[in-house]
């Protein structure tokens, strides 16, 4: 989902990073000043995470798939501002590093992964945990994801080298990426069950500084 | 010291993300079996725009790959150097933020 350089306008390269920046500019401003104990390492520990198993390609027969992407876990995990400073840090390690999505289209991809899929998967966990805990997990990973995919969808095909192909980019980004978003869904559920076992005392923290 | 301490706490955290970079060459490769490709690509072929991908920054490891060196250990290292910076850019975050 990493877009690389050449695909989008520079219109549109323009509108995502001034969006990103905003947004993450406004995250930053939200959370100075209030992190304390626990909460200082865990954004570190967080991307980390997120990067080694955005590592692991799943290797699906047929030649659509896709690798894990984690913005809801960071969402879930540390609050929304926290998750998508987290998710930001990888996406712009990943590009400079190791020329995974380019440097023009690092705005978007930023706004797709650390922005749609860390505050809505964030979202739904919040609106949906009291009534069952894995089911909103669940539900935050795909439809994070899914949402995700559909915003790259749409910055692609309003761009002049997918001939604007907006309805065929949307549908194929929002269809393979409904679909296997139900892994990603599986795995945020997964994961965040783990890390809540074994540190309990990050959720009651979150609720109170992080979201 | 603080962080250290820390750090013990979430030991089982990063053993898993230590598996999951000793693990990482098998996915790489298991994904060029399979040809991994990812919707993305698919729709940028469709629609004859796949040509017109290029990248500024190839960045100092390619693609996750040490040019020249043996993939399996490359693909570990930049794992390793991966989540490493990752991780101290995430604590220099975490510092700024920090409350007094």
């Amino acid at each position: 989902m990493h877009i690389p350089d050449g695909f989008l306008d520079p219109w549109i390269c323009a509108v995502m990073y001034i969006i990103s920046a905003a947004v993450i500019g406004y995250s930053a401003r939200k959370l100075k000043g209030k992190l304390e104990g626990p909460q200082v390492p865990l954004i570190g520990i967080v991307a980390a995470g997120i990067f080694a198993a955005q590592m692991l390609n799943w290797p699906i027969p047929g030649g659509t798939s896709a690798h894990f992407v984690g913005g809801a876990i960071a969402g879930i995990l540390m609050g929304p501002y926290a998750g998508c400073l987290a998710m930001a840090s990888v996406l712009t390690i990943q590009c400079l590093v190791f020329g995974d999505g380019g440097i023009t289209a690092l705005g978007a991809n930023i706004f797709n992964m650390a922005i749609v899929d860390v505050f809505v998967g964030y979202w739904i966990f919040k609106a949906l945990r009291e009534r069952n805990r894995d089911v909103s997990l669940f539900l935050a990973g795909w439809i994070g994801i899914w949402l995700g995919a559909i915003a790259a969808g749409i910055e692609i095909g309003v761009s002049s080298i997918f001939a604007y192909g907006l309805t065929t980019t949307v549908s194929v980004m929002g269809i393979w990426h409904g679909v296997l978003g139900i892994v990603e869904g599986i795995i945020t559920m997964l994961a965040v069950r783990f890390v809540l076992v074994r540190r309990p005392d990050l959720v009651p923290v979150q609720k109170e500084v992080m979201a | 010291m603080e962080l250290k301490e820390e750090l013990r706490k979430w030991r089982t955290v990063l053993i898993v993300i230590a598996a999951m970079i000793l693990v990482s060459p098998f996915f790489a490769w298991a994904a060029e079996v399979v040809g991994y490709a990812e919707p993305l690509e698919n729709a940028a072929e469709h629609l004859g725009a796949i040509e017109h991908e290029y990248a500024i920054i190839s960045g100092i490891i390619p693609d996750y790959t040490i040019p020249g060196a043996n993939p399996y250990a490359s693909t570990i290292v930049a794992g390793i150097v991966g989540c490493l910076i990752v991780l101290c850019l995430g604590f220099v975050i975490g510092k700024a933020l920090e409350g007094k």
